[in-house]
């Protein structure tokens, strides 16, 4: 718990001190008249501290876009969204980038490196982009930890699918911030490396105290968190805590079941 | 007709990407036609100015030599002339309907109330003329009266509006004879072309007076014809009825002709020169073209994979990209026609500059222009776009299955490395070749021939492997202050070593070329000045404008004034001149009077230049006197033009050649000259040197203006002043060249502009990627800006380095004729590295802006 780095800026009240994240009554729209798709309707959750929360839903379910909203990478059309302390809603794009850069990491589906970059390069850039100092022995603890010490001067097009996602989440976790967003982070690797990942994001919060926000559809990534928030039709409709593969499989086949009938 | 439908949906889906490479093509191709068009117009004008004026036959005095249109007056200030008699001997021929005689000149300068030249001070001379009713050809009194009496005068209507002069108002005409007060009694409009002359009308015998000083002579016989007979009858007709004397007898057609061989010979040049340039920016433009669909291809990997796994050939590929090109190409040169004929009529509105009122009414447009504008413009595309489209269909099938990303085509080949070192060596070597050329520039242009292209295209082959050392070495001294930002700016110049290669050489031709010239250019001012400095011993040089002798007023109110300790004078003269050895030689001696040999300081190699000013003395140069074994001592028979007869004159001595300002002048004495010429066959003096008394410098330089107040065309110069007219008029022809460089550096920026705008589409997910992990707008749009600075300065470096070995090597031919000095112009060529790196921040605004307007999430989720 010690490890996140407590955002300094002070909130209007909204955000609740042990909340990473918090998302009220959030609606998300695209589109105007008769093309209007709603994709998050009245969304309100809580990301706690040091926990690793997943968010599940089938496809269209609004679970990237809740992920989007809460990282700041989009903007609400209705309802209130804090990170930490400070409300995010609303704010300009300066504040908001900076916001970003020191308080949030991000893991992508693919496409995580810069290739004119090699491995360590790519695991320090949001401290460079910052112009801060990468605290060298943590740096060191999140290298071993990730297993890439002698991977570093790689570029990616010379790591494999795997190690390439390993990077990114040790650039994600360099920076010590406040929160990580992944965004089904294990969707383009084959179950083993997929598992690795997985195992090291799960260490991050065990062993590193990190907080982290997982986007999925597998049951088996999910079963990794500690808790599982489940969306469908832009709504929560569920939340399970300590899940294991098989809850999260059955309570997802509870959707198929619905879509089917309904 | 699946490929011409999918090339054509992949331009239209291109347009912005399309647009840039189109515009290079757009460019190149108009300034093609708009020269084709322009110089064409002229013609035509020109024409319409000689048919209109010309009579069925025109009488002249023969002429010496052949003269061109821009001939200089005769150097006695005195045209050439017929008598007046020949008048009555054509009219007495058959089918002739009316004689006119006419008399003009153009050494003759008028001056208003304020002491000002009214003349055109362009170049264009101010033509004094008898008025006819011939001239009512191509004129039309607006106001008053034509000139009748000895102190009338007509002045074509432009002339008036420049000066702000009317019916009334008094001028004067100073003349080779002397001063003439003169009223202006009307003015006449031109109802041609203004060929930017100033038009100063008298009566005839008023013209003859003070022009000829004789009331029997003319200059020009116009011979119109009753239409009973052909002109070329009526030629044979008046041929006969003048017998043989020095008369040249034309048709009109014969007239027109000649005339426009004259202006063509000019207008070619211009031609030429404009040609050359639209071929420079057509280069440019091709690398535009290169690397435009270079990353069209890239970009399209996954696509063309899949069309080559679903069974489309490689032909069929390499033909979709051919057929892309040729629509863009096609595209463009139409456009290019187009603006074209707006860059003509730009062209011909600029003339009026020089007082060249050209009527859009004549712009001539032959069916030639499009067709080679669009021809050119195609060619140019398909040969540019052939390369990308191979490497297209050389995309494997499994493409389309690999998640490839960007491509990898990092590496500049070892091959294509070798190639270029070695073309670039060659060409170096060729260049360096040039100072092998001793006697003559002429020996050594093989080798500049050579050494030019060689080195570029070796360069340019080269160019991706520099990119490697080059880029590293600028952002270590330039982009690591910017931190991170700079840093991924070096990774992206860096990561496609032949697109920035490409990018780079389009800016590389240009600068150098500006290089290249402004060295040669600096070098020759570097060299003309140490020579005056070394030989100028007068303290004040006097000329008059537009390389018009100096009249001879002019000449005596300077010789008046007291403050001068001496003042001499130099005059052209043509002569024969037979050598011992049998021989023969035209020479052109300059005439001097004593004294010159302390304002103007020869090499003399051998024997005493003073004793060579002497009466019967002359001196030799040395190439000539080698030629021919002449030596001191030695008696030359010179004829002068014009003279009385052939005299006998020694050698007292052979000056060196290694001089830009005298290169072969023979020297001798205005004694020695006059005794062989009769004082009317005496040239004016082309110029005047002057030597205050001691201590009177500034005092002689205001009684010396003072002196030529009433003779607004002549010009006073210092040394200091009369090196800054070498300079001025090298500089002004640098001035020239820049400017149509410019085109082929306004292509290359297009250049840079479409690199850079087609990479930030390429990396759009790099940049969606680096934004959501907090990069911000002002740092994304810095690294594109510093991206493309770096760029810009791998081009100046390559262009700038190579255009000095190009000056350097012309340097060296120029040391030939005497131009021994190698100036490095490094004021100009720091302030183009500099301007480079604008130019750089220039092309990024555009690509910056979008890159940074992208939003973020779209950005991530482009595949």
């Amino acid at each position: 718990m010690t490890t996140a780095v407590e955002d300094a800026t002070t909130g209007d009240g909204g955000g609740h001190p042990a909340m990473a994240a918090r998302a009220e009554s959030v609606a998300k729209a695209y589109g105007a008249g008769e093309t209007r798709v709603v994709a998050l309707d009245g969304v309100s959750v809580d990301i706690e501290r040091g926990v690793f929360t997943a968010i599940m839903g089938p496809s269209g379910s609004g679970k990237s876009t809740l992920m989007h909203c809460l990282a700041g990478l989009d903007t609400v059309t209705a309802g209130r969204v804090w990170i930490g302390d400070t409300e995010i809603t609303g704010m300009k794009d300066k504040k908001l980038t900076r916001l970003r850069r020191d308080s949030v990491g991000f893991v992508f589906q693919a496409f995580n490196l810069l290739p004119t970059l090699d491995a360590i390069e790519n695991i320090t850039l949001p401290m460079d982009i910052a112009g801060r100092e990468p605290d060298p022995d943590w740096l060191r603890r999140v290298v071993e930890t990730v297993g890439l010490a002698d991977r570093l001067k790689h570029r990616p097009n010379q790591l494999s699918g795997g190690q390439q996602q390993r990077v990114a989440v040790a650039r994600a976790l360099a920076a010590r911030p406040a929160i990580i967003f992944a965004d089904e982070p294990t969707g383009n690797l084959d179950s083993r490396a997929g598992a690795e990942v997985l195992g090291f994001l799960r260490r991050s919060v065990d062993d590193l105290g990190q907080t982290i926000v997982m986007v999925t559809h597998d049951p088996v990534a999910a079963a990794h968190a500690d808790r599982i928030v489940f969306l469908a039709d832009g709504h929560v409709v569920d939340e399970m805590r300590e899940p294991t593969a098989d809850r999260v499989l059955d309570r997802m086949r509870r959707f198929d079941t619905r879509g089917r009938t309904s | 007709m699946t490929v011409l439908r999918t090339s054509l949906r992949n331009v239209l889906a291109h347009k912005g990407r399309m647009l840039l490479s189109g515009m290079a093509v757009v460019l190149s191709v108009a300034f093609v036609c708009g020269t084709l068009v322009f110089t064409a117009t002229m013609n035509t004008t020109f024409d319409q100015l000689f048919a209109e004026t010309a009579s069925n036959v025109m009488v002249a005095p023969q002429e010496d030599d052949e003269g061109s249109a821009f001939e200089e007056g005769p150097t006695t200030g005195v045209p050439d002339t017929l008598p007046v008699t020949v008048l009555d001997r054509i009219a007495a021929v058959d089918g002739v309907e009316r004689v006119t005689g006419t008399v003009s000149s153009t050494t003759a300068v008028a001056v208003d109330g304020d002491n000002e030249n009214i003349g055109p001070t362009s170049g264009a001379p101010t033509v004094v003329a008898s008025w006819s009713d011939i001239e009512l050809r191509s004129m039309e009194i607006a106001e008053g009266r034509p000139p009748s009496g000895p102190d009338e005068i007509m002045i074509d209507g432009d002339t008036a509006d420049k000066k702000n002069l009317g019916v009334g108002d008094g001028l004067r005409l100073v003349t080779a004879l002397g001063d003439h007060p003169v009223t202006i009694s009307g003015i006449a409009d031109f109802t041609i072309t203004n060929p930017g002359a100033a038009l100063v009308y008298t009566d005839l015998p008023t013209a003859q007076r003070i022009l000829l000083g004789a009331t029997d002579r003319i200059t020009a016989v116009y011979v119109d014809s009753t239409g009973a007979v052909t002109d070329e009858a009526l030629k044979a007709a008046v041929t006969d009825a003048l017998g043989d004397g020095p008369y040249k007898i034309q048709t009109a057609d014969e007239y027109i002709e000649e005339n426009r061989d004259q202006i063509g010979e000019v207008l070619g040049i211009v031609r030429y020169v404009l040609l050359g340039f639209a071929g420079v920016a057509l280069l440019v433009g091709v690398f535009l073209i290169v690397n435009t669909f270079s990353m069209l291809v890239a970009q399209r990997t996954r696509e063309i994979g899949l069309m080559r796994a679903i069974g489309a050939g490689r032909r069929q590929i390499t033909g979709s990209v051919l057929i892309e090109a040729l629509l863009l190409g096609l595209a463009a040169s139409v456009v290019g026609f187009g603006v074209g004929i707006g860059l003509a009529v730009v062209l011909m509105s600029l003339m009026s500059l020089l007082g060249m009122n050209l009527s859009t009414d004549e712009l001539t447009i032959g069916w030639s222009v499009p067709a080679i504008g669009i021809v050119l413009g195609v060619a140019v595309t398909l040969v540019a776009a052939y390369f990308p489209s191979r490497r297209a269909a050389r995309i494997s099938p499994m493409a389309a299955l690999r998640d490839a990303g960007l491509p990898g085509d990092t590496r500049a080949g070892r091959a294509r490395t070798v190639i270029g070192a070695v073309c670039a060596a060659a060409g170096l070597a060729a260049l360096a070749g040039t100072a092998t050329a001793d006697d003559s520039a002429a020996d050594g242009v093989p080798y500049l021939v050579l050494g030019v292209p060689l080195s570029l295209i070796g360069l340019i082959v080269v160019g991706p492997f520099l990119v490697g050392l080059v880029v590293r070495v600028l952002s270590a001294l330039l982009l690591r202050m910017f931190g991170p930002v700079g840093r991924l700016a070096e990774r992206n110049a860096l990561r496609n070593p032949r697109r920035t290669g490409a990018t780079a050489a389009a800016l590389m031709i240009g600068l150098a070329l500006v290089a290249g010239l402004s060295v040669v250019g600096t070098s020759m001012v570097a060299s003309a000045t140490e020579e005056i400095d070394d030989s100028l011993g007068a303290d004040f040089v006097i000329s008059a404008l537009n390389f018009q002798p100096v009249l001879p007023d002019p000449a005596e109110a300077v010789r008046s004034v007291a403050e001068l300790d001496h003042v001499t004078e130099v005059r052209q003269i043509e002569s024969e001149v037979d050598f011992p050895d049998g021989g023969h030689g035209d020479i052109t001696f300059s005439v001097t009077t004593p004294g010159y040999v302390d304002d103007f300081t020869s090499t003399v190699l051998s024997g005493d230049i003073t004793r060579a000013l002497e009466p019967g003395g002359i001196s030799v140069d040395a190439d000539t006197a080698d030629r021919h074994g002449l030596e001191v001592g030695d008696d030359l028979a010179v004829t002068f033009d014009n003279g009385t007869g052939t005299a006998t004159l020694t050698v007292r001595a052979i000056t060196s050649t290694d001089s830009v300002l005298e290169g072969t002048a023979w020297y001798t004495g205005l004694d020695t000259a006059r005794a062989s010429l009769a004082e009317d066959a005496l040239p004016l003096p082309t110029m005047m040197f002057a030597t205050a008394a001691d201590g009177q410098q500034d005092e002689a330089r205001a009684a010396l203006e003072t002196a030529l107040d009433p003779y607004p065309t002549m010009e006073v110069r210092d040394q200091a002043e009369f090196k800054e007219l070498i300079q001025g008029q090298i500089g002004q022809l640098l001035i020239m060249v820049y400017a149509l460089l410019a085109l082929a550096i306004i292509v290359a920026i297009l250049g840079v502009v479409n690199t850079l705008a087609l990479s930030v589409v390429e990396r759009t997910r790099e940049i969606g990627l680096m934004r959501a992990i907090g990069l911000s707008r002002r740092q994304l749009r810095r690294m594109i800006r510093l991206e493309s600075v770096v760029i810009a300065l791998f081009g100046a470096i390559l262009g700038l380095g190579l255009g000095m070995a190009w000056g350097a090597a012309g340097q060296q031919l120029l040391a030939a004729e005497n131009f021994t000095v190698l100036e490095i112009p490094w004021v100009t060529i720091v302030a183009v590295f500099v301007g480079s790196a604008l130019v750089g921040l220039l092309a990024a605004l555009l690509p910056a802006f979008r890159a940074g307007r992208m939003n973020v999430l779209d950005a991530i989720a482009t595949e």
